[in-house]
This record gives C-alpha cells, sequence and structure tokens, in this order.
C-alpha cells in the first residue's frame, strides 16, 4: 500500500510551481523531501493531502484516486503537521491532543481514548503539560502537543492493518535538540510499525540519517529521488544549494561550512 | 388560482381594526389618555376626574404631569397600561404599536381614535368627537362659546390680513444630521402655518424633513416658527440666528423668530387657535412697523 | 442494548467534561427559574399560585397567558438564539469581537424588515404584517449581510480580528445606508413601525406570531448544535481541519445560515438588541471554558436568562411605562465590550 501522486503539475498566479511531478511513499518508510525555498516542497506536501488540487496528475491513495475519497475517510487515513495558526481562544492543552480523535462511531475506537491519550502524550513527553493552557507554551513545547495531536490521529487498535501515513512539513523547526531527536527518533519507531511517512527537512545531515528515501527537489522538479547514499553527491548538491557541499562517507555526513 | 393568491396574501395581512368613530363610550369613568391635545381638550371640558394616566406629550395644564406617566404613544406597554386599571384608552392614530393595542382591546379596554386633521374645522370636531364619547356635550358647548368660537373669529380676521401680505413661514422643529428639520406638506406644522394665513415655502416635501442651507436660503423666508425644544437644540435664539443654515435669512437678520410651547402650536387642540391667533397677531405687529 | 446506550452516554459526555456538564445543568435550572419569576412579576397584579388555584379573575388570567407568558417565552428564546449565533459566529469567524450586531447581521435583518415595512405600507396601507412575511424579510436581509461579508472577506478567510471587525463596521454602514433611505423616504406613518426597530422591545407580542418565531428558532438551534465539535476543530486554522475531516466549506454555510434565520427571526419580533451576542459566550467561557459542546448549549441558556432579566427590568423599572430593551442590553453590553478590548493580548 501507498501513497502516490503522478505527473502532477501545478499553477499558481502564473507561474509554474510544481511540474509534471511523481513521487511514491510506501507504508513503513520515511521519505524526506529536501532542497532550496521555492523548490516547491510545500505545495507538493499539499497536493498530496488534498488540500490543493493540481492542474494535471493524480494524486492516489492505496490505489484509489483522491477524489474518491470522502474528506473524513482521508482524516482516517492519512494525519498532517504544518505550519500552525495561533488559537483565539483559551483551550489546555488536552483539548488540542484530543482534536486529532476522530469520531468514527466505532466502539473498538472509543472506549480506547484514555489508552491511547496516555500512550501519546508520554512519548511525546508532553504528558506534564496537558492541564496548561494551550497559549501560556512555549513555540516548542506548542509544536510538541501538536506532534501529538498528529499521532493521535493516527492511532490503531493493535489489530488493525489499516494503512496509515503521516506527512510533516518541517516540523523540527524551533525545537530544541533533544526534541528534534525525540521527533526523529518517533518517526522511526512509526515507521518500522508500518507507517508511511513523508518528511519536508531543511537540515540535509538529518535527513540522511533519518530517512530511507530522499527526493532532492528545485524549481519545481523532483532533481533526484533514491537512498540517501546514492543520490547524495558533491556536485550534484552543490548545484542544487549554489554553496559548496562535501558529502563524506561511513557514516554519511554533509559538510557545507 | 387568483382566489387562492388571494387568501393565501391575506394570511401576511391583517386589518388594523379599531374604528375612527366619536360614539359615546360604554364606560368612561376611568380613561388612560395617549395624546397631549387630547389631555388639554379633557380638562377644558370638565373631565379632568376621569384621568388616571397621561403620555409624554400631556404637559399642559401643569398638573396635567402629575398623573401616572404610560410612556411615549408609539411604544406603549400592555402590561402597563392595564395595572391601571383603565376603562378607556382615547388617543390619536399614531398610538401603537398595533399589536399592543389589539391585547389591550381584548381583554375588554375600549379604544378610541380620534381623527386629527390639522385646521380650525379639525380642532372643533375633535372637541366635539371628544366631548361626545365623554358625555361632555354641555361642557363643550361653554367651551366654544365662552373662549373657542371668540377666538376662531378674531383668527379668521387676522389671518385673512396676515395672507394679504403673503408672509413667509417655515417650521424648525429642531436639528437633524446637523440640518434644521423642517416641516412640509401633510404636517401639523404647516397645518398651522396655513392657520395663520401664512405660506410654508418649504412645502415641496412631505413630513418632516433636514434641508439644506440653499433650499432654505431660496425660500427666503420671512419668518421663522420653532418649538421650544427645537430652540434648545440651536442654544438661545442668537445662536439660531447665526447658525449658518439660517443667518442669511430674511427672518434671522429681522429677528423675526417665534418660539413656543410644541404641544402649543402643534398639539392641534384649543391652544393651537390661541397659538395661531397670537402668532398672527405678532406678524401684523411686525409689518405695521 | 447496553453498547448503544454506552454510546449515546460516550457522546454526550465526549469532548465535555463533568464540571461543564454541571454548569449546563445549573443554568437549565436557572432558566427554568428566571422563567418562573419573570411570569409572576409585572406591573399587572396578578400571581402564579392563584393561576393555578383558579382563584384569578379572568382579566387576569388573559393578562398572564396572553401578554406576559408569550412575552417571557419571546425574550428567552430571543435571548437563547443571540447567545449562541454570537457563539458561532465567533468561533466560525475565530473573533472573539463577533456578534450578530458588530458584524452587521442584525443591521441586514431590519433593512429586510424595514424595506417590507416601507414598501408593504406604500401598496397596503392601514395593515399590520401578519406573522411570516416580517420574519422571512427579517432573515432574508440577514443572509444578504452575511453574503456581503462573504464577499469581503473572500470566503470567510481569516485575516485577523481587526479585519473582521473592520468589514463589519463597514456592512453595518451600508446597511445603515439602506435603512437611512427608507426611513427618509417614508412617511410619518411608517415611521411609527420603524422607530420600533432601534432601540427593541418584546412588547405586544402574541400566540400567532410566536408560534413561526419558535418554530423557526428551534429549528435552527437543531441545526446549530451539532456543529459543536466541528468548531473546535475549526479553531485550528481551516487547513487543519480540513485535514482532521472537516467539510470546511459546508460547515461555513451551515452554521452562517442557522445563525442568520434565528438573528433574523429574532430581529424581526423584537427589533436590534445589541451585544447579547458577545457578551453571553464570553460570560459562559468566564464560568466553565471555550470547547463549543459546552459552549453553544451554555450560551443558549445564559442568553435566554440575561434576556428574561433585561425585559424584566424594561417592564419594572419606569412603570407603567417601559424602557427599551435595547438600551438596557446596551447600557451592560458596551462597558463589557470595552473591558473586552482592552483584555485582549494582541488585535
Amino acid at each position: 500500500m501507498s501513497l502516490n501522486i503522478k505527473s502532477v503539475s501545478l499553477k499558481l498566479d502564473d507561474r509554474q510551481i510544481l511540474k509534471d511531478v511523481s513521487l511514491e511513499i510506501n507504508e513503513g518508510e520515511i521519505v524526506s523531501v529536501i532542497g532550496p525555498n521555492g523548490a516547491g516542497k510545500s505545495t507538493l506536501l499539499n497536493v498530496l493531502t488534498g488540500d490543493i488540487s493540481p492542474d494535471s496528475g493524480d494524486t492516489i491513495y492505496d490505489n484509489k484516486p483522491l477524489n474518491k475519497i470522502s474528506i473524513q475517510e482521508r482524516a482516517f487515513t492519512r494525519s498532517v503537521m504544518s505550519q500552525m495558526q495561533t488559537l483565539v481562544f483559551d483551550f489546555n492543552v488536552k483539548d488540542v491532543i484530543e482534536m486529532g480523535w476522530l469520531q468514527r462511531g466505532n466502539s473498538d475506537f472509543s472506549s480506547n481514548f484514555s489508552l491511547a491519550f496516555e500512550a501519546v502524550t508520554k512519548e511525546c513527553n508532553v504528558h506534564n503539560l496537558v492541564h496548561r493552557k494551550f497559549n501560556s507554551l512555549s513555540g516548542g513545547e506548542q509544536r510538541r502537543v501538536h506532534f501529538a495531536r498528529t499521532l493521535l490521529q493516527l492511532w490503531r487498535p493493535s489489530k488493525s492493518n489499516d494503512p496509515s501515513y503521516l506527512l510533516l512539513d518541517e516540523p523540527t523547526a524551533n525545537l530544541d535538540l533533544s526534541s528534534e531527536m525525540l521527533l526523529m527518533n518517533i518517526l522511526k519507531a512509526r515507521a518500522s510499525s508500518n507507517v508511511g511517512i513523508l518528511v519536508i527537512l531543511h537540515d540535509l545531515n538529518l535527513a540522511s540519517h533519518f530517512a530511507d528515501k530522499i527526493a532532492i527537489m528545485k524549481d519545481g522538479e523532483i532533481k533526484a529521488f533514491g537512498k540517501p547514499e546514492e543520490i547524495m553527491k558533491d556536485d550534484f548538491l552543490t548545484s542544487i544549494y549554489k554553496v559548496p557541499i562535501e558529502v563524506k562517507h561511513e557514516p554519511l555526513r554533509v559538510h557545507y561550512y | 388560482m387568483k382566489h387562492t393568491l388571494l387568501i393565501f396574501i391575506s394570511f401576511f395581512l391583517q386589518q388594523n381594526s379599531f374604528a375612527n368613530d366619536c360614539t359615546p363610550a360604554n364606560d368612561a369613568s376611568r380613561v388612560t389618555v395617549a395624546g397631549g391635545s387630547i389631555t388639554e381638550i379633557m380638562y377644558m371640558i370638565d373631565a379632568e376626574d376621569s384621568i388616571i394616566a397621561v403620555d409624554l406629550t400631556s404637559n399642559f395644564p401643569e398638573r396635567a404631569r402629575s398623573h401616572p406617566q404610560i410612556g411615549y404613544v408609539r411604544a406603549l406597554s400592555a402590561e402597563g397600561i392595564l395595572s391601571l386599571d383603565p376603562t378607556i384608552i382615547i388617543g390619536e392614530d399614531d398610538m401603537g404599536p398595533p399589536a399592543v393595542l389589539e391585547q389591550i382591546n381584548r381583554t375588554g379596554v375600549e379604544i378610541a381614535i380620534i381623527p386629527e386633521r390639522h385646521n380650525i374645522a379639525g380642532i372643533k370636531s375633535k372637541v366635539e368627537c371628544i366631548a361626545e364619547i365623554l358625555n361632555k356635550k354641555t361642557e363643550a358647548r361653554e367651551l366654544f362659546n365662552t373662549r373657542l368660537d371668540p377666538a376662531i373669529e378674531k383668527l379668521n380676521i387676522a389671518s385673512g390680513e396676515v395672507s394679504e401680505n403673503q408672509t413667509k413661514a417655515i417650521f424648525i422643529l429642531g436639528l437633524q444630521s446637523g440640518s434644521p428639520l423642517i416641516g412640509g406638506v401633510g404636517t401639523s406644522a404647516n397645518g398651522l402655518i396655513e392657520m395663520i394665513g401664512a405660506k410654508n415655502v418649504l412645502s415641496s416635501f412631505e413630513g418632516w424633513k433636514p434641508v439644506s442651507t440653499e433650499s432654505i436660503l431660496l425660500a427666503e423666508p420671512d419668518l421663522i416658527l420653532i418649538s421650544d425644544r427645537g430652540l434648545s437644540a440651536f442654544g438661545d435664539v442668537e445662536s439660531l440666528r447665526q447658525h449658518p443654515a439660517l443667518a442669511l435669512t430674511p427672518a434671522a437678520k429681522n429677528n423675526n423668530i417665534i418660539a413656543m410651547d410644541g404641544m402649543a402650536m402643534l398639539g392641534f387642540g384649543p391652544r393651537t387657535i390661541f397659538s395661531a391667533l397670537s402668532i398672527a397677531n405678532d406678524i401684523l405687529e411686525i409689518n405695521d412697523k | 442494548m447496553i453498547s448503544r446506550a454506552l454510546s449515546i452516554k460516550s457522546s454526550i459526555t465526549e469532548f465535555i467534561s463533568s464540571k461543564q456538564l454541571l454548569i449546563l445543568f445549573l443554568l437549565c435550572i436557572l432558566t427554568f427559574v428566571s422563567v418562573f419569576i419573570a411570569i409572576g412579576t409585572g406591573s399587572y397584579d396578578l400571581s402564579i399560585v392563584n393561576f393555578i388555584l383558579g382563584k384569578n379573575t379572568g382579566l387576569q388570567n388573559i393578562v398572564l397567558l396572553e401578554i406576559r407568558v408569550p412575552r417571557v417565552i419571546l425574550s428567552a428564546i430571543v435571548g437563547a438564539s443571540l447567545g449562541i449565533a454570537g457563539a458561532a459566529l465567533q468561533g466560525l469567524f475565530r473573533n472573539p469581537l463577533a456578534d450578530p450586531g458588530l458584524i452587521g447581521v442584525s443591521a441586514g435583518a431590519a433593512l429586510g424588515a424595514t424595506t417590507i415595512i416601507v414598501i408593504g405600507a406604500n401598496f397596503f396601507p392601514n395593515l399590520y404584517l401578519g406573522s411570516f412575511l416580517l420574519p422571512v424579510a427579517a432573515i432574508s436581509g440577514a443572509c444578504f449581510v452575511i453574503f456581503m461579508l462573504y464577499v469581503l472577506t473572500k470566503g470567510f478567510g481569516y485575516q485577523g480580528v481587526t479585519y473582521m471587525l473592520l468589514v463589519g463596521i463597514a456592512v453595518n454602514a451600508i446597511a445603515g445606508v439602506g435603512i437611512g433611505i427608507l426611513t427618509y423616504i417614508s412617511s410619518d406613518a411608517e415611521l411609527r413601525s420603524l422607530t420600533f426597530w432601534t432601540m427593541g422591545s418584546f412588547g405586544g407580542v402574541t400566540w400567532p406570531l410566536l408560534i413561526p418565531a419558535i418554530i423557526i428558532i428551534t429549528i435552527s438551534l437543531i441545526f446549530l448544535i451539532p456543529n459543536a465539535r466541528k468548531l473546535d476543530l475549526l479553531q485550528l486554522g481551516e487547513p487543519e481541519a480540513y485535514r482532521l475531516g472537516i467539510d470546511v466549506q459546508r460547515v461555513k454555510l451551515s452554521i452562517i445560515f442557522t445563525s442568520a434565520s434565528a438573528v433574523g427571526a429574532s430581529v424581526a419580533l423584537s427589533g436590534m438588541i445589541g451585544f447579547v451576542g458577545l457578551v453571553v459566550p464570553h460570560l459562559v467561557r468566564l464560568i466553565g471554558g471555550v470547547n463549543h459542546k459546552y459552549l453553544l448549549p451554555g450560551s443558549a441558556l445564559m442568553g435566554a436568562c440575561l434576556m428574561i432579566t433585561a425585559d424584566l427590568f424594561s417592564r419594572v423599572l419606569l412603570q407603567p411605562a417601559e424602557i427599551p430593551v435595547g438600551l438596557i442590553t446596551s447600557a451592560i453590553g458596551s462597558p463589557f465590550f470595552l473591558w473586552l478590548i482592552f483584555r485582549m493580548k494582541r488585535l
């Protein structure tokens, strides 16, 4: 089972943002999308999530075209973490995380809420924040709370085989080192539970260490796609980023200053 | 089809069911009055003892104000009025809201609506109508003989003279959005000006409207009539004369400004006749100089 | 059988805390008590106890059943409508200063009603407008305003609290122009009905007038309440709400249409009454929290209590005359509005 976009093109305000882009994210795989600003990474993610419809091309969830899947069904299959807006009203942290708990009208799920909630908040290290007001948290803490919510949305009873996908746009921005590592390790753990993951990152080392595959984007196209050791090359990266880049192997490290 | 449509439409509309007639009341012992001119008349025909409540415009005579107050005649309170246990409500056709009148009527309280016309004949029939309702015809006769008919005669003479001079007048009620609020066709003010024998030179519109400086100047009014309350919106006579909208009029320049109590001028009870006479005499005096 | 009972229980208790449920229960009781007190108080001398014991005179019963009871019920449902519409609009626009009055919805309803009164008077003089025409006109006016808001905010896109308020001021001004023109061209006869609109009043309501309003408003409330959870999710922003499975456009249309209907019917019967939609949701949030499953019913109940009380004051403070109820709600609401603005950390 996989999440796909095939030959997707998109023009916005006379600019070609995506040019015939195709990408596949398999269950159990972490795909990281990297590239300079304006490459079209966020737009790519938005096409995948269904926020935007492309001018041409298809978005496919597990062999079903996206437009045949109801908005509610989509939420059961994939969850997204991206730029956050401020909360106008004074919700508790618990309320915010709980918003990820979708109502499926299925008692298999609803009776498990407290279990799932406990598990996710402990995992993301936010369970000591649960009774605080969300607006009183620091930027990094708020991010971790949103991450917990995103994970809660994907919770399944242990016997379930339903595919799930997690899409993240720069989730580590504003996170301190330990939170950054925590988040990436959680992603790794999820991948081994068969969740398919797409994560946009700016840190080339983080990407090459944690991702199974990397897609390098520039000017609306995917210039390279494959395993980190295979596609991270000095000349290639230098031409993409216009900054002298040196790649060392064993262990894989990208040097740019 | 047309028939069905009419029935359908009639669901949306209902007739206001109070007749404007002057038949004697079944029980006139406890009267709630909704209109200053009616209160005025009741005092003049010796019916004041049956008054149990009055409205905001009932300011004459002074002692009328001591009655319980029912408020603004267009925004009556059903329960409030009923709590005073009236047998009849007498008012003019601006009483409302209609739904409240319905409610009151349904409890058995009579509602009499006195027709109002803005001329001498109208005032006379108002007095006769109220007298008829309250069974005070003798007292009304007395009022006509001793006070009203003589005043009307003098007014007819005076207004005749005034109209020969073709005095140009306007009536200001106050200020609205910075411009003077002036009485056009169909207003009580228009009726008053005609009773005086003058000419309402701002009568190209209906009702009370704010009028621009240019229109006022074009009209060249010789005389400004204004209510006391309207005058207080300007401040005093001096500020009125200097107001940009009025300063260049002949009336302001010659200080031909007459201010009186609003109800006395526009209530169209007997006081309006006396006020009209007084104003007409003032005009003749001015013209004699 | 048991699992069905459990699932009903969980759908009631999900996303709402027991403290909040308790508050709602207390508000219910408070509403009943207010209704009872309001029906028993007024300028006319009568008592409910005597009514029950059959000791009232015929006239007392008429005053009680035909004048006082419909009036108290109207004030309750108008209060509930304005309260819940205010809460729903604040949630929809993610704007704590949204209020049907501030964003021009009430003015739109008044514009619709004014148009019918002035045009109706010109084609059918001496007639008193019947039960359905006025609420329908008012609701259409409210929907027209909401449509204008939609266009001006590019599909209700979130553009910041101040922008929303400015747009509301503009819309109020536009509706005000319409009402002003109609007022200007209307004769004094029509002004009689129009003056009523600016201040708000519950006087003169009768059962034939009330029943259609009760129907319209109850239906609106029934459609509004299931949106509670969706309103919570909308607080994360529209893209997020979509990603959590909400059909955002549909929710917007549903909330807007039901709020407009409830507000339109209320304005049709009682004129423009300001600030209730603004103040009530904030009070309810202060007492118990912000989630909409609690906030929406809470605002309806609190709105009803407040309005019943305001109407009680309007009838009793200057008896036997009445103070327009809109004056009372504005007198309390405007200082509260100022306090709200000062309290907001960022505009």
